[in-house]
């Protein structure tokens, strides 16, 4: 009787404790939502200095779709297959650090993502092994899917090599602001840059694309001389003649086997 | 007055006595720590994989990215993503863990995530036999033939279902924080929370944004599904009152609850839905500054429109249950 | 002067629900310490009726004053003054006794908690008054009704068939219960559908059927009014009747005109069923057993409630 008094005391006084502070919460919800204030933002903050422990590999993959793995069945890419063979050797500890890989991802959009993106900075401080993949997209956009199709438009595709001559100053432009970008981040840093390949070498028309790519390779070799802590990695030759066997059905992409072969590379550079 | 209250402190311990309170904190005590584990699970699989929650942040913007890269998903998904990846490098690029794991970070996302449905199904439990339960079981008959006014009969189980829905609210996020903070630490109350975001089209305003201590982002998304349980709460008290059957009442709630849960995650081009109240239940996401479920739904638009029903609602329950007959 | 010895008022009530008329211009009034029968089969407009007096339903017209206050303009101060269990005392089963009553008496004016022990103690309930509702037998549950309805004190008691579904030991109990609370001053307003039920209980009634009043009086008047039929059992049959019929006062009752109760012809079989004044039995019983017939079995027996009916709506339809 009593007691059931006081039950019902104590229920109501805490439910009307919390009511009130319910309206108390929906008042500043109010308040922030519909009169927020201004002056109350936030400042930019400099992300925390990273110190690196020297015995370890710290891998950081970045650039285009080679380094987000597409076209590989078994998904992961050449970067998870040299994280993978490297972490099997007890002697190297390999631990990925992120895999910023992304597919279309043209030169001149890393550079950009490398001035500001504080998060990206970040990644790559920790890291002292890059593992970098471009240029493809700049040389070659123009030209995704050829090989897929019939040669009905053979005189679009020579026009196209046309512009791939023509994108190659461009897009080696582009490639210097991604060097310079990621030495200011981290100038120590083992850098490691995939070469471009032919992909389109089986197609008649296309072939003196190889050319072109031959041209790139040679100049991004020379401006990755210019940094010590950078080496390339060349790829064309293991594409060409091998092309039914190391790309993959969109004909732009290694495959599974293709990507292994460039993984190998990469660890023998290590 | 005096009477008033004796008349709340009736319908207050009936509810108790009901044990349905019980049953929801018990259904709580079996998800909550579900929910808990979960998290765990994943906050585990992380701290392996990634150096620390920047990485992993990043490593998210960049899946994100890769997927809105694809053609094979619906624009409108790709613009939710787009929303996504700009606010989550806001908080990358201001070097503030949008998750970090801890029992306030926890209890906020569940209660961000319970707001659209659970909550709402909670709520309906406690509140869809108010009125159609007594007329099931006939005591309707003893509580109008007493000298009170039916208004205060109405407003008294009224004033007790607001209580037990404030009651709620408070025992999920007290006992959300006590079991999380178990694996995940007590902390948190003071960590920078962003709110503001404007949202035009795919791209988010960042202008507005400020920062807020979590306690009081969490004071504010409380308050403001404490709102939206309030409004489930009239309106169920508004079915109980024009339904006879306790059964009825409650599959008229749950299904337009869960319709709205529908029409708001299909995004659908049928505009007009959005003047429908279980589509607005999610207050809390606009504090988080997610995109709407409806092009031309705001903040304020959703209050709004909340507030119009609970009023009809309130209106419809005391006109009716005045005025009807009890034939049964 | 007469105003204030009434309890209840009911004057010229009607209810039309979507678009049927249940109840026909209802009038009658309940004095102040009699016990008052409502009288109808099922489906006569009792429960509607009694649903509008204590405002679970608003009538079409007409007025309802309980001790002077209109209940739909002051429901209020007019319930305040009755006590009912509409049909089943429907209590809430998940609480005890107790708690019920503690809920009812919040909702009523000065009852406190010796209050609550005093209406336990009337029904008995006393040992079991902690115990949940949902426990209690149906016998249990009616008198928890009671307890209920007599907690704010009433004027006036209204009891919505209250021997349904009891024994006709609960029955007994009931009927010395409601004598007991009428001796005390208050008024009792019972519904039945059995006519020896209110003949047992009640001073006077109140006959409806199909929502009309068809007579409002005291029990014995409205029984007399019907008048009683007398069997009689003699052997040789043949001789008997006719000399029953030879004193002119005694007329025959053929079968396909008497109403009565098959359960009484039943024990009396091959009786003549007859209609004559009562205070003649006795010495038509001489007479015969003068003459040589054996009078196996004489027997008076009411009306049952279909023929007053019937004696009723011919009686109206003659005036």
């Amino acid at each position: 009787m009593r007691s059931s008094k006081r039950l019902g005391i104590m229920i109501g006084g805490c439910s009307l404790l919390i009511t009130i502070l319910m309206l108390v919460g929906i008042g500043y919800a109010i308040k922030d939502q519909l009169f927020p204030s201004v002056s109350a933002q936030p400042q930019v903050t400099a992300l925390p200095e990273q110190t690196a422990e020297k015995n370890q590999l710290r891998i950081v993959a970045i650039g285009d779709s080679l380094t987000k793995g597409v076209g590989d069945s078994a998904g992961g890419g050449y970067v998870k297959q040299v994280v993978d063979s490297l972490a099997a050797d007890p002697d190297k500890q390999a631990e990925l650090v992120n895999n910023l890989g992304i597919s279309g991802l043209r030169a001149d959009q890393l550079a950009q993502n490398l001035k500001t993106d504080k998060g990206i900075a970040y990644a790559l401080q920790q890291a002292n092994v890059i593992l970098l993949t471009i240029g493809g997209n700049d040389l070659f956009q123009s030209l995704q899917g050829v090989g897929d199709s019939n040669a009905a438009a053979t005189a679009e595709q020579s026009m196209s090599l046309a512009q791939v001559e023509k994108g190659l100053e461009e897009g080696l432009t582009r490639l210097d602001n991604v060097l310079s970008e990621l030495h200011r981040i981290n100038p120590d840093a083992r850098v490691i840059y995939m070469g471009l390949y032919n992909p389109f070498f089986d197609v008649e028309e296309l072939r003196d694309g190889s050319l072109e790519v031959q041209k790139w390779n040679e100049r991004a070799y020379d401006m990755l001389h210019g940094y010590s802590n950078m080496t390339m990695v060349p790829t064309f030759d293991l594409f060409e003649e091998r092309i039914g066997s190391y790309l993959s059905s969109d004909h732009f992409h290694p495959n599974h086997e293709g990507y292994k072969q460039i993984a190998q590379r990469v660890v023998q550079a290590l | 007055m005096h009477k008033l209250l004796l008349l709340i402190e009736n319908e207050t311990l009936k509810m108790w006595k009901k044990r349905r309170f019980l049953v929801i904190v018990l259904v709580l005590l079996v998800i909550i720590p579900m929910f808990t584990y979960a998290q765990l699970t994943v906050a585990q699989n992380n701290k392996d994989k990634f150096a620390d929650w920047r990485n992993e942040v990043l490593q998210q913007i960049t899946d994100m990215q890769n997927r809105l890269s694809s053609n094979r998903i619906p624009e409108e998904w790709k613009k939710q993503q787009r929303i996504a990846v700009q606010q989550l490098q806001y908080y990358l690029d201001h070097d503030v863990n949008p998750s970090s794991p801890n029992g306030v970070t926890f209890t906020r996302e569940f209660m961000n995530n319970a707001v659209g449905l659970f909550i709402p199904l909670l709520v309906l439990t406690i509140g869809s036999d108010l009125v159609s339960g007594e007329r099931g079981t006939g005591t309707i008959k003893m509580l109008l033939t007493k000298p009170v006014r039916r208004w205060k009969v109405l407003f008294s189980k009224l004033a007790a279902l607001t209580l037990y829905v404030s009651l709620l609210v408070g025992v999920m996020v007290l006992l959300c924080y006590l079991i999380s903070g178990m694996f995940f630490g007590y902390g948190g109350w003071g960590l920078p929370i962003f709110t503001g975001f404007t949202i035009n089209g795919s791209e988010v305003d960042t202008s507005f944004v400020h920062v807020v201590p979590q306690w009081l982002y969490m004071l504010m998304q409380t308050g403001l599904v404490w709102l939206s349980a309030m409004t489930v709460a009239i309106l169920a008290l508004m079915v109980s009152v024009l339904v006879r059957s306790t059964a009825a009442s409650m599959v008229i709630m749950m299904a337009s609850v869960i319709a709205g849960t529908i029409l708001s995650s299909m995004s659908s081009s049928w505009e007009n839905a959005k003047y429908l109240f279980a589509v607005n239940l999610n207050l809390p996401a606009y504090l988080e500054g997610s995109p709407p479920p409806i092009e031309g739904m705001s903040f304020s638009f959703s209050l709004i429109v909340l507030a119009i029903w609970a009023i009809a609602g309130l209106i419809v329950s005391f006109s009716v249950f005045t005025k009807q007959d009890i034939l049964n | 002067m007469e105003q204030s010895n009434v309890v209840l008022q009911v004057t010229n009530l009607s209810k039309k629900i979507r678009g049927k008329q249940i109840i026909h211009d209802v009038s009658f009034e309940v004095r102040a310490g009699e016990i008052f029968g409502f009288l109808g089969p099922n489906g006569s407009g009792k429960t509607t009726t009694i649903r509008m007096l204590v405002d679970l339903i608003k009538p079409t017209s007409g007025k309802i004053q309980i001790c002077g206050h209109d209940v739909q303009k002051q429901p209020e101060q007019a319930l305040r003054h009755i006590g009912s269990i509409v049909e089943n005392p429907e209590m809430y089963g998940f609480m005890t006794g107790w708690d019920n009553l503690q809920y009812f008496a919040n909702m009523l004016d000065d009852v406190d908690e010796a209050r609550i022990c005093e209406v336990v103690e009337i029904v008995s309930l006393t040992q079991r008054i902690h115990e949940k509702v949902k426990t209690y037998s149906l016998g249990m549950k009616q008198r928890l009704g009671i307890a209920q309805a007599l907690l704010g004190r009433p004027k006036l008691l209204i009891l919505d068939e209250p021997t349904n579904g009891l024994d006709p030991l609960g029955i007994k109990e009931l009927r010395a219960f409601v004598r007991m609370l009428a001796g005390e001053g208050i008024s009792l307003f019972i519904s039945s559908h059995l006519l020896s039920e209110i003949q047992l209980m009640c001073d006077r009634v109140a006959i409806i059927d199909k929502g009309r009043v068809l007579a409002v009086g005291s029990v014995d008047e409205l029984v007399q009014q019907a008048g009683t039929y007398v069997l009689w059992q003699l052997e040789p049959r043949e001789q008997g009747i006719a000399l029953l019929l030879q004193g002119g006062k005694v007329a025959i009752v053929s079968e396909e005109e008497h109403r009565i109760d098959e359960s009484v012809l039943a024990s009396m079989p091959e009786a003549v069923v007859t209609t004559m004044p009562l205070e003649d039995i006795a010495h038509t019983v001489s007479r015969l057993v003068a003459e040589g017939i054996s009078v196996e079995g004489v027997h008076k027996a009411a009306p049952t409630l279909e023929e007053l009916f019937l004696n009723m709506t011919e009686g109206k339809s003659l005036a």
